[in-house]
C-alpha cells in the first residue's frame, strides 16, 4: 500500500501532518495538539497525538529529532517533528485530489 | 512517576517534558489541585495507551475514536474483526486448541449420535405407512417373555379370523445353497407368505410378487431376488425374471427382483414362499416363525389389540393343551427390530449431551478467565473513545468464531463417526434400520454450534462488559487492591465448574454401571466350555436328502471322519447351536401328569449326535449322557437340562420319566439324563428348560437336515478349517457349507453390543473427566492469581505455607463437595434410565458411588496441586509489590 499513488492517510494523521507542517521548527506534541485545537475548534486527546506522531513515523512519514533539554520543563528535552518528503507528496497529492473535488462546489455549498 | 516508567524509553523524555510544560499551564489557569488530577490522569492514559500499543498489542490499534472509525463499512469491519479475532486465538494456542477440541467433541459426538439416533429410532422405516405395520408373536406373561414365535395353526386361525389387518404373513429365516450357473453359495433366505408384500408395501421392481396359490407346497418352487443378488450373483441379467436358479438342490423360478430400497431387519438375499405342508397346518405345537401384518384402514392398534385377544382366548377355548399359556402379542416392528437397542442408544444420547455441556461450561470458564484478563484492554479501548456496540460486535465476532471452529471440526468429526458406524458395529446391531441412511444431520450440528456458541458468549461477555462499566483509571491498573475480578464473576466460574463436577460423575457413574456389569456378564458361564471349539452350519437339501436315514447317515459318517483326523478331540453336531440365534421351542406332554402345571409345559428340542454333549463338555448332572446306541430300533430317549427339572420335576428324579412332543399318537420319549443349563440366547438371558433328542432316532420334532457340525480341537482355526471342509466335500461334492468359525466368537458377538456401548460410555465419561479437571485447574489458578496479593500480605503478617495450601485447597474443597453433592442427586436419579442394560448389579450400587466420588476427589486434586503449590511459594514482597 506505501508504494500505491493515493495516499495511506487517515483522516486524523493528514490533520497532524499539516500542523506539523505550519509549525515549522517549532513542532512539538504540545503546540501541535493547540495548533490542531485552534485551527479545526475541536480538542484533541494526548493520547492519540501521541500514538498518531508514532506511527507517522513508523510509516516514515515524519523525521524526529530531541532539542536540547530545558529547565522549564524540568529538565527534559522536546521532541521535535519535521516532514520527510514522501509526506510533502502526500499532502500535495491529496490537495491536489480535495481541489479538483471542491471545483465548482462553492455555490452549491453556499 | 512511576506510571510515566511505562512510557516507551524513546519517547519518555519527551512526553515528560510536555506533561510538565503542559502540567505548568493548567496550575496557571485551574490551580493546583485540577493541574495534578490533570496531569495524573494523562499520565495513567499515556502509560496504559503505549503499554498497548508498543507492549501488549504489538502493532497498532484498531482504528481509534478520532479516525472516525464509525465511517467503517459494516464488512471492513467484520473483516476487522474476523482478522482482530484471529489473532487473538492465535496468540494464546493453549486456550484455543482447548477451547477447539472442547468443542469438536461435544459438537461432533452429539452430531454423530443423534444422527444414529435419528435414523434408528425416529425416521419411518423405509416402508409407505411405515407406522401402520406390526408384529405379531406370542407372549407368555407367566415366562415373562412378550414376542414369542407363532405355531403355524395359531398364524393360520389369526389370519382366517381377525378384520383388523389388511395383511398378515409369516417370515421365516434361513439359508439356502444357491446352485446352478452361479457359484455356489449360502444366501441368506426369507420363506414368507404371499401377503408378506401387501403388510410391508414392498413390490418388486420386476417381475410379480409371490401368488396366494403358491403358499401349496407343490407350487412354491419360485423365489424372488434382492437386488444386491441379481446384482452380485448374476450380473444384473435383464432376463432373470422367468430364469430357473437352483436352491437347496432343486429348481426354482425366478419371478421378481426387488427394488434396491428393499430392507428386512435379517438382510436376506433370497425370498421363496412359506409352504405348509398338511400336517404343519395343524400344528400348535411348535412355534415357528413371527408374524408381520399391516393394519388395516381406520384401524387403530387398541381396536387390533382387541380383536387378536379376543381370537387368542377362542382358540385357547378351543385348543386349551397348546394354546392355555399364550396370547397373541401386538407390538410395532420398529419395537421389535430396535428392542433393548434403543434404549442404550438413549442412554448414549444422553450421555454425549452431558458432555456437550460439561464442554460448554468448561469453554465458558475459560472464556470467563479471558474476559477478566481482558478488562483491562477492554478498558484502555473504551477510554480511549472506542464505541462499546463495536467493541461487543468485536467479542462477540470471537466468540462465534471458536464456536464456528469447533462446530466446523465438529462437522469432520461427525462424518468420520458416522462413516465408521456401519464398519463398527457389531453384527448383531446390523439389523437396526436405517443405518444405510445415516445422514449428518445438520440441524443438529447447528443447533450444538448455537448453543455452546451461546453459552460462550453469555459466559464471556458479560463479564468482560461488567468489567468495562467503570471508566476508572483503577480499571486500568489490573489486580488492584479491590481483587481484580468482580465477585459476580468469581462466582459465575464457580458454578460452572460445580457443574461441570456433577456433570462427570453422572457419566462416570453410568460407565462404571456399565463397565461392572459388563463384568459380571463375562464372567457368567454359557454352561459348556467355549475354548477350542469350532462349529460349522450345514443344510443338507432336501432333494437329496429326503429320507431320515441318508440325513442320519451323512452326519454319522461326517462325524466319524472328524474324529479320525489328528488332534480332534471330538465332535458332534445339533440342530439349534447355542448363541447362533437358532431357536424353538415346542410344548410336550408329561406322561401321567393330570394335575395343571403352573407353567406352559415347553421346551426347546434340540436334535444332538451322541457325542455333541461331550464336545462342548456340558455336565452331566444325573443319569447317563446319549450314546450311538440310542438309534431307531432302541428305546426312544432323551436328556432334559436342569432347568426343565427343576421347573417340571421340582423335588422329584426325573430320569426314568416319559414325556412326548406328539399331540395325536403319543410316543413316548424316555428321560435318561439331566445336563447342566446353556445360556442358549446370551449370557445375560436365564437358562430355559431344553431337551436334547438322539438324531439316530426318527425325529418327531423338526428336521435334522440343518445341523451345526461342533469339533473339539487343539488346532488353530486356519488349520481346522479346510479339513472340515474337505470333509464334507467328500462325502457330498455338491454341498455348500457355511463359515466355520470358533465357538468363542460366537460368546463374544453375543456380548459385543454390551462392550460397543460399554467404551463408548467409558470414552465419554473420560473426556467428562479431562474436561473437568481442566475446568478445575483453570479456575484455581486463576483464583491464586487474583489472591496473590492477598496471600503476599498473610505471608508478610506470618501465615505459614500450609495454611496458605490449606486456604487454597478449603475453596477447591467446597466447590468440589457441592459439584459431588449435586452429582450424586442426578446420577441417583438417573441410573434408572440404565438399569434395562445393566447384569447383575443394582442401578443404586453405593460402592459404585463411593469408587466414583473417589476418582473424582484425586482427579481434583491432581488438577489443583498446581495452582495450589504455586500459592504456597507466593514470594510475600512480590506480591506486594505487584
Amino acid at each position: 500500500m506505501a508504494d500505491s499513488p493515493v495516499p495511506n492517510l487517515g483522516e486524523f494523521e493528514h490533520v497532524v501532518l499539516l500542523a506539523v507542517l505550519r509549525l515549522d521548527d517549532e513542532a512539538y506534541a504540545v503546540p501541535i495538539a493547540d495548533e490542531i485545537a485552534r485551527c479545526t475548534g475541536r480538542a484533541v486527546s494526548r493520547g492519540s497525538i501521541y500514538i498518531t506522531l508514532d506511527r507517522l513515523e513508523t510509516k516514515g512519514y515524519l523525521r524526529s529529532r530531541l532539542a536540547d533539554p530545558t529547565p522549564e520543563r524540568g529538565g527534559r528535552a522536546k521532541r521535535y517533528y519535521t516532514l520527510r518528503p514522501r509526506a510533502v507528496e502526500a499532502l500535495k497529492e491529496s490537495r491536489r485530489a480535495l481541489v479538483a473535488l471542491w471545483r465548482g462546489l462553492e455555490g452549491k455549498l453556499a | 512517576m512511576r506510571f510515566l516508567r511505562l512510557l516507551p524509553s524513546d519517547l519518555r523524555e519527551s512526553i515528560e517534558g510536555d506533561l510538565v510544560e503542559e502540567y505548568a499551564r493548567v496550575r496557571a489557569r485551574r490551580g493546583v489541585l485540577r493541574a495534578r488530577v490533570w496531569f495524573w490522569w494523562n499520565a495513567v492514559r499515556l502509560a496504559a495507551l503505549f503499554q498497548w500499543e508498543r507492549g501488549v498489542h504489538g502493532r497498532p490499534l484498531p482504528p481509534i475514536a478520532d479516525e472516525a472509525p464509525q465511517r467503517i463499512t459494516f464488512v471492513e469491519g467484520l473483516r476487522q474483526d474476523l482478522g482482530y479475532g484471529l489473532r487473538m486465538l492465535r496468540r494464546q494456542p493453549g486456550f484455543t486448541i482447548v477451547a477447539v477440541l472442547a468443542l469438536t467433541l461435544g459438537i461432533g459426538a452429539n452430531t454423530a449420535i443423534f444422527s444414529i439416533v435419528d435414523a434408528v429410532l425416529w425416521r419411518p422405516l423405509p416402508y409407505p405407512d411405515s407406522e401402520r405395520i406390526v408384529f405379531i408373536g406370542e407372549q407368555r406373561p407367566k415366562e415373562g417373555r412378550l414376542n414369542g414365535p407363532v405355531a403355524p395353526a395359531d398364524y393360520l386361525d389369526w389370519r382366517a379370523m381377525s378384520t383388523s389387518f389388511s395383511a398378515m404373513a409369516s417370515a421365516t429365516d434361513f439359508a439356502l445353497n444357491l446352485t446352478g450357473g452361479v457359484d455356489p453359495q449360502r444366501v441368506r433366505a426369507l420363506a414368507v407368505s404371499p401377503a408378506f408384500f401387501d403388510a410391508l408395501g414392498v413390490s418388486p421392481a420386476r417381475g410379480r410378487p409371490f401368488a396366494a396359490a403358491e403358499e401349496d407346497p407343490g407350487r412354491s418352487h419360485v423365489a424372488i431376488l434382492t437386488d444386491g443378488l441379481w446384482r452380485g450373483a448374476f450380473g444384473a441379467r435383464p432376463d432373470i425374471v422367468g430364469s430357473r436358479v437352483v436352491l437347496n438342490a432343486e429348481s426354482y423360478d425366478v419371478v421378481g427382483v426387488l427394488p434396491a430400497s428393499f430392507w428386512w431387519p435379517t438382510r436376506p438375499q433370497i425370498l421363496v414362499p412359506r409352504a405348509f405342508e398338511p400336517d404343519e397346518r395343524t400344528q400348535r405345537a411348535v412355534h415357528m416363525f413371527p408374524v408381520v401384518a399391516r393394519l388395516a384402514r381406520g384401524v387403530t392398534p387398541a381396536q387390533a389389540r382387541a380383536d387378536m385377544d379376543a381370537i387368542g382366548r377362542q382358540i385357547a377355548e378351543r385348543h386349551p393343551d397348546t394354546n392355555r399359556a399364550h396370547f397373541p402379542h401386538i407390538a410395532s416392528m420398529r419395537e421389535i427390530v430396535v428392542g433393548e437397542t434403543g434404549q442404550s442408544l438413549l442412554a448414549l444420547l444422553g450421555a454425549v449431551v452431558l458432555v456437550l455441556l460439561i464442554a460448554c461450561a468448561n469453554v465458558s470458564t475459560l472464556l470467563v478467565a479471558r474476559a477478566t484478563a481482558r478488562r483491562k484492554e477492554i478498558a484502555i479501548r473504551l477510554t480511549l473513545g472506542a464505541a462499546r456496540g463495536r467493541l461487543i460486535r468485536q467479542l462477540l465476532t470471537e466468540s462465534v468464531l471458536l464456536a464456528a471452529i469447533g462446530g466446523g471440526c465438529g462437522m469432520l468429526l461427525a462424518v468420520g463417526i458416522v462413516s465408521a458406524t456401519s464398519r463398527l458395529l457389531p453384527a448383531r446391531l446390523l439389523m437396526l434400520p436405517g443405518l444405510d441412511r445415516i445422514a449428518i444431520d445438520l440441524r443438529v450440528l447447528v443447533a450444538a454450534t448455537v448453543a455452546t456458541a451461546g453459552a460462550s458468549v453469555l459466559f464471556g461477555l458479560v463479564p468482560a462488559f461488567t468489567a468495562s462499566a467503570d471508566r476508572t483509571a483503577s480499571a486500568l491498573s489490573e489486580g488492584g487492591r479491590s481483587g481484580g475480578a468482580g465477585a459476580g464473576t468469581r462466582r459465575a466460574r464457580s458454578v460452572l465448574v460445580i457443574v461441570e463436577v456433577a456433570l462427570s460423575l453422572v457419566l462416570l457413574v453410568g460407565a462404571a454401571l456399565l463397565m461392572v456389569s459388563f463384568h459380571q456378564l463375562t464372567r457368567v458361564s454359557p454352561g459348556f466350555q467355549a475354548e477350542h471349539v469350532v462349529t460349522m452350519r450345514v443344510t443338507l437339501p432336501l432333494a437329496r436328502y429326503r429320507e431320515h436315514s441318508r440325513v442320519v447317515g451323512f452326519y454319522d459318517a461326517l462325524v466319524e471322519r472328524l474324529q479320525g483326523v489328528p488332534g480332534m478331540e471330538s465332535a458332534g453336531a445339533v440342530t439349534m447351536l447355542p448363541f447362533s440365534g437358532a431357536d424353538q421351542h415346542a410344548n410336550f406332554i408329561i406322561e401321567n401328569r393330570t394335575a395343571e402345571s403352573p407353567f406352559p409345559v415347553r421346551s426347546r428340542p434340540m436334535s444332538v449326535t451322541p457325542e455333541y454333549l461331550q464336545t462342548l463338555r456340558i455336565p452331566l448332572v444325573r443319569g447317563r449322557y446319549l450314546t450311538p446306541r440310542d438309534a431307531d430300533g432302541a428305546p426312544e430317549v432323551v436328556i432334559i437340562n436342569d432347568a426343565a427339572a427343576r421347573r417340571y420335576w421340582p423335588g422329584e428324579d426325573p430320569v426314568g420319566r416319559r414325556i412326548t412332543f406328539d399331540f395325536g399318537r403319543p410316543r413316548w420319549l424316555e428321560i435318561v439324563g439331566v445336563v447342566g443349563d446353556v445360556k442358549h440366547r446370551g449370557l445375560d438371558a436365564d437358562a430355559e428348560p431344553e431337551m436334547y433328542l438322539s438324531s439316530l432316532q426318527t425325529m418327531v420334532v423338526g428336521s435334522v437336515r440343518a445341523m451345526d457340525v461342533v469339533i473339539r480341537t487343539s488346532r488353530p482355526l486356519a488349520a481346522v478349517a479346510p479339513i472340515m471342509r474337505a470333509a464334507v466335500s467328500e462325502l457330498d461334492r455338491d454341498q455348500a457349507v457355511g463359515p466355520v468359525r470358533p465357538m468363542e466368537d460366537l460368546v463374544d458377538e453375543s456380548v459385543a453390543p454390551a462392550r460397543l456401548n460399554l467404551w463408548l460410555l467409558v470414552a465419554f465419561a473420560l473426556l467428562a473427566l479431562v474436561l473437568t479437571a481442566e475446568g478445575l485447574y483453570g479456575v484455581m489458578a486463576f483464583l491464586v492469581t487474583q489472591r496473590s496479593q492477598e496471600i503476599g500480605i498473610r505471608m508478610a503478617l506470618g501465615a505459614s505455607p500450609s495454611r496458605v495450601l490449606r486456604l487454597v485447597l478449603r475453596q477447591a474443597a467446597t466447590m468440589m463437595f457441592a459439584g459431588v453433592a449435586l452429582g450424586l442427586a442426578g446420577a441417583f436419579g438417573l441410573s434408572r434410565f440404565l438399569a434395562s442394560q445393566l447384569f447383575g448389579v443394582s442401578p443404586t450400587e453405593p460402592a459404585i458411588y463411593v469408587a466414583v466420588c473417589i476418582v473424582i476427589a484425586l482427579v481434583a486434586l491432581i488438577a489443583i496441586a498446581v495452582p495450589a503449590s504455586r500459592a504456597a511459594r507466593v514470594n510475600p514482597l512480590t506480591a506486594l509489590r505487584s
